[in-house]
């Protein structure tokens, strides 16, 4: 919008933009490029790491099954890499700034001011402090009070969000390298699930970064409300897994960190813009949680915002019909369609037993994979059998197993 | 609170506001609250059940500012704004 | 309308900066850079004159490029404009250099927009610490002088005349002083007030003058930057807590008093403080110590 001529504020509560922010670290470049052109080419541009390889870990007590993959072709240009907020946030507001944004930090949008059913701006804590626009982008985040302010959306339910804690451990570069297998500015992802999140439904995270690693772990609240672990006692468990303790040995913790994720898919989805308004990014509950993807569908949302806009400003309409392209952009987009395909996923979760899929399977592919590598005189063909039996019985029968290899289909591809 | 949590907290930088951001609605609420789930849920234990005074104790200085207490508290006896602007935490890394 | 003028400096926030115990050194990472507190007590107290009597208000800052960020949070709170000096040449400015400098900026102020009815400065910097800006300036441009001012008590734009309290270690003092005059600024002087949502955007859009040495056609070379300070800081540790050896100094009259007193001084500083950076006295004790030792070579490039 910056760049088109509009006139801009960018209105953030904390010191600076990423001064609240955390995430788990990966940042996508296609959706990046297609806002910074060609940003990694750029000498301070706060890359970390730029992710070859990928691992999957289902976590037994003192075990883990792993799946992974590592490619040079993820190399030049990247697919992905991974960040920290504090820097990158404020590189990618200067951005914006430096495209002729007016940066207002250390301002709290407190309340939206309307006209009747259009919105003309917001309130903010500051004397003096209403600030008109011609269209408010509501960016706000996961907790969008002004989102509710506008009655978008009603709070969110402890089942439609997770709760991260994190944190960064310093680790020198050389270390990182060796116990990971990289050169130079390789980076890799973990993400495990089973025994580390104690049956609840969520994910925990390892991403390495230049000199640090980034790891926590993420359960959904309702589940962590029904258990009474704090959830720092989980990350703390998690240091203490072998698998990853052997990681980060001998690391120091500079940052602990907390955040929310939202969980809820595209059924969560509020609309998406009115009479002076839009949402994006984690307001609008735009994160593929499936893919841990949300700084990518935030920066596509808000560019697509802003096209809208730039838009509606030609024609000189601001009304909920004339931002309506927005939402069409969403619509035709990779947003829309990754978020539909696993809008059964949310459901799945919920009516599965968390401990089946987050604890049982997991449990049980770890003595699998146990007893198939166990060399104990036993033929390989009844290994194979006593593998399947586990995980079948695991999953409470063959038609359960069924059933659930079905409904986990269904709500990838339904 | 737990040693642990209190290191852990150390390692980010507050701003902090005389006033607390964060507000029990009603403290026969929380009476009547059996689990007092928030002095769990919460990553850097602002809450704490008194059981002299009978009150959720409120250290907000310690607040992440996460959300969770908002959402969670099965009462819905939380009132929750940001601090005002500059106040709060602020990440070092992010 | 009076002319207040604010002289500000950006310090790391102190409070945040931690000591590696291993070489001595500060850790900055990860500190923020502020406007030194005291100084925006003294710009509070010129804004609230303005408030009162309306005035024209001018901050001035010495430092390197990134201290327009202090300077935009001063016009933020309502200053009108905004100076930053800044030079390589500067750099390395101990106490005499600086204030050298900065009187040369406030009598360029002055050039431009009137001349100045009230310097404000911080009692001290949180980084620096020494005190000694404030007055330097004042000798230099021949102000009256108010240190340690807790409360402006009256300011009369007609008698120019101003009343503070200077609060003193034995007590309160009240003086009246005219003008024009410097008031350094004590934490006690007033509340910050957050700045209202049109002087954040007023600072976002602002761009504060910029000065170098080519903008002071008559700068004695010699008396800027490294070359102008004498001051040589040989080293820097963290001290260890130990004893107070007090001792009460008496006599008859008070010419005895402070014969004893330069006595007591004199004596063991010259042999202990070798990490001080004031100037004159203990600038001498340096030199001193030189003879005895093979000098340490000045680390004062690393001040900003
Ligand atoms: C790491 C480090 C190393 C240092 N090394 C040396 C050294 O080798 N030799 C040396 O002599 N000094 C050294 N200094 C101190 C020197 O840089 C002083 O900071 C500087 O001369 C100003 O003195 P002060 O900070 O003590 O200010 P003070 O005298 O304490 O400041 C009083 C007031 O004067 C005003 N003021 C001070 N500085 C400025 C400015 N730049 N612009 C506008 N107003 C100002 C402010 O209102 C301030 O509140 C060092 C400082 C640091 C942090
Ligand atoms: C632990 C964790 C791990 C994650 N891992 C990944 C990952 O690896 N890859 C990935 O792509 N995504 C990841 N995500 C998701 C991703 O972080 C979010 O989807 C993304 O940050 C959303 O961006 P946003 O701009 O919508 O919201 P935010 O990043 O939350 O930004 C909102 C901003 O608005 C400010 N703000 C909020 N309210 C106000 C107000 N009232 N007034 C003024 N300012 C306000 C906030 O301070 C903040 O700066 C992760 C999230 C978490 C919590
Ligand atoms: S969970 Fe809610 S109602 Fe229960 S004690 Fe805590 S604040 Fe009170
Ligand atoms: S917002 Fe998060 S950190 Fe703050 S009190 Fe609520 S649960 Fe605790």
């Amino acid at each position: 919008m910056a760049r088109a001529g509009l006139s801009v504020v960018l209105l953030e509560r904390g010191e600076f933009p990423g001064a609240k922010n955390i995430f788990g670290g990966v940042l996508y470049r296609k959706q990046l490029e297609d806002i910074v052109p060609e940003f990694w080419k750029e000498k301070g541009f706060p890359m970390e790491r730029h992710i070859v390889e990928q691992r999957i870990w289902m976590m037994g007590k003192e075990s883990v099954v792993t799946f992974g993959h590592r490619n040079e072709a993820y190399k030049q240009p990247y697919n992905c890499f991974t960040g920290l907020r504090v820097k990158f946030d404020q590189w990618f507001a200067d951005k914006a700034v430096q495209a002729g944004a007016i940066p207002v930090y250390q301002t709290v949008a407190t309340d939206v001011i309307r006209e009747g059913s259009r919105v003309v701006g917001v309130k903010t804590d500051r004397a003096d402090g209403d600030l008109y626009a011609n269209v408010v982008v509501i960016a706000d985040g996961v907790n969008s009070l002004l989102g509710k302010a506008l009655g978008i959306h009603k709070e969110w339910r402890p089942d439609e969000v997770s709760l991260a804690v994190k944190e960064v451990i310093a680790l020198p570069k050389e270390k990182i390298e060796d116990r990971f297998n990289l050169e130079g500015d390789e980076g890799v992802t973990i993400e495990f699930m089973g025994e580390t999140t104690l049956g609840m439904a969520g994910m925990g995270f390892l991403y390495t970064n230049k000199e640090t690693l980034s790891l926590g772990v993420g359960v959904m609240v309702d589940q962590l409300r029904e258990k009474k672990v704090k959830p720092y006692a989980l990350l703390e468990a998690a240091k203490q897994h072998p698998m990853i303790r052997k990681l980060i040995q001998g690391g120091e913790t500079l940052e602990y960190s907390g955040h929310l994720i939202p969980e809820g898919g595209y059924h969560s989805i509020p609309p998406l813009s009115g009479d002076g308004w839009c949402v994006v990014g984690d307001a609008a509950q735009l994160v593929n949680f499936v893919h841990r993807e949300g700084t990518n569908l935030a920066m596509t949302s808000g560019r697509f915002a802003g096209e809208a806009i730039v838009e509606a400003k030609g024609r000189g309409d601001y009304s909920r019909a004339s931002l309506q392209s927005y939402d069409r952009k969403i619509r035709s987009s990779f947003i829309e369609a990754d978020l539909k395909k696993y809008k059964g996923m949310h459901q799945l979760l919920k009516e599965q037993d968390p401990e089946l899929l987050f604890d049982k399977l997991p449990h049980a592919l770890n003595e699998a994979a146990y007893q198939l590598f166990l060399v104990d005189g036993l033929s390989k063909a009844q290994k194979q059998k006593t593998a399947i039996k586990l995980i079948k019985d695991a999953a409470g029968g063959t038609v359960n197993l069924l059933k659930l290899g079905y409904k986990g289909w269904r709500a990838m591809n339904g | 609170m737990s040693e642990s949590i209190s290191d852990k907290l150390f390692t980010i930088r507050y701003k902090c506001d005389d006033v607390s951001h964060l507000i029990i609605k009603e403290r026969d609420s929380c009476l009547k609250c059996a689990k007092k789930d928030c002095n769990y849920f919460c990553p850097s234990d602002v809450y704490e059940w008194d059981k002299k005074q009978k009150l959720t104790t409120v250290a907000f200085e310690n607040c992440i500012e996460c959300g969770t207490c908002r959402i969670a508290c099965p009462y819905d006896n939380i009132e929750w704004v940001y601090p005002k602007g500059g106040y709060g935490i602020t990440y070092k890394y992010g | 309308m009076l002319h207040l003028i604010v002289c500000i400096k950006q310090v790391p926030d102190s409070r945040e900066i931690r000591i590696d115990p291993v070489n001595n050194t500060l850790i900055r990472q990860g500190v923020p850079s502020i406007v030194n507190f005291y100084d925006l007590h003294g710009l509070e107290e010129a804004l609230r004159i303005k408030d009162e009597h309306g005035a024209r208000v001018t901050v001035v800052t010495m430092g390197p490029p990134p201290a327009e960020k202090a300077l935009k949070e001063c016009i933020s709170l309502g200053a009108d404009e905004a100076v930053l000096v800044t030079d390589r040449k500067f750099a390395g400015a101990d106490t005499l250099a600086t204030s050298y400098v900065i009187a040369k900026t406030i009598r360029k102020v002055e050039e431009v927009w009137g001349p100045a009815d009230i310097v404000f400065c911080g009692k001290q910097t949180l980084d620096g610490d020494t005190g000694q800006v404030g007055p330097g300036i004042a000798c230099r441009l021949d102000l009256e002088q108010l240190t340690y001012v807790g409360k402006v008590v009256r300011v009369d734009p007609s008698s120019r005349k101003v009343t503070v309290h200077r609060f003193l270690e034995d007590g309160i003092e009240v003086v009246e002083s005219s003008m024009p005059v410097l008031i350094t600024a004590l934490k006690e002087l007033n509340k910050v007030r957050r700045a209202p949502l049109p002087g954040m955007i007023r600072a976002a859009r602002y761009k504060p003058y910029i000065w170098t040495t080519e903008d002071f056609p008559d700068l004695d070379a010699s008396k800027i930057g490294l070359k102008g300070s004498p001051t040589i800081v040989s080293k820097t540790w963290v001290p260890e807590v130990r004893k107070i050896n007090g001792q009460a100094v008496g006599g008859e009259s008070e010419r005895e008093i402070a014969g004893a007193l330069v006595e007591q001084l004199w004596k063991p500083v010259c042999r202990k403080n070798s990490g001080g950076h004031r100037e004159g006295r203990e600038s001498a004790c340096l030199r001193e110590e030189k003879l005895n030792r093979p000098p340490i070579g000045p680390i004062t490039a690393a001040c900003w």
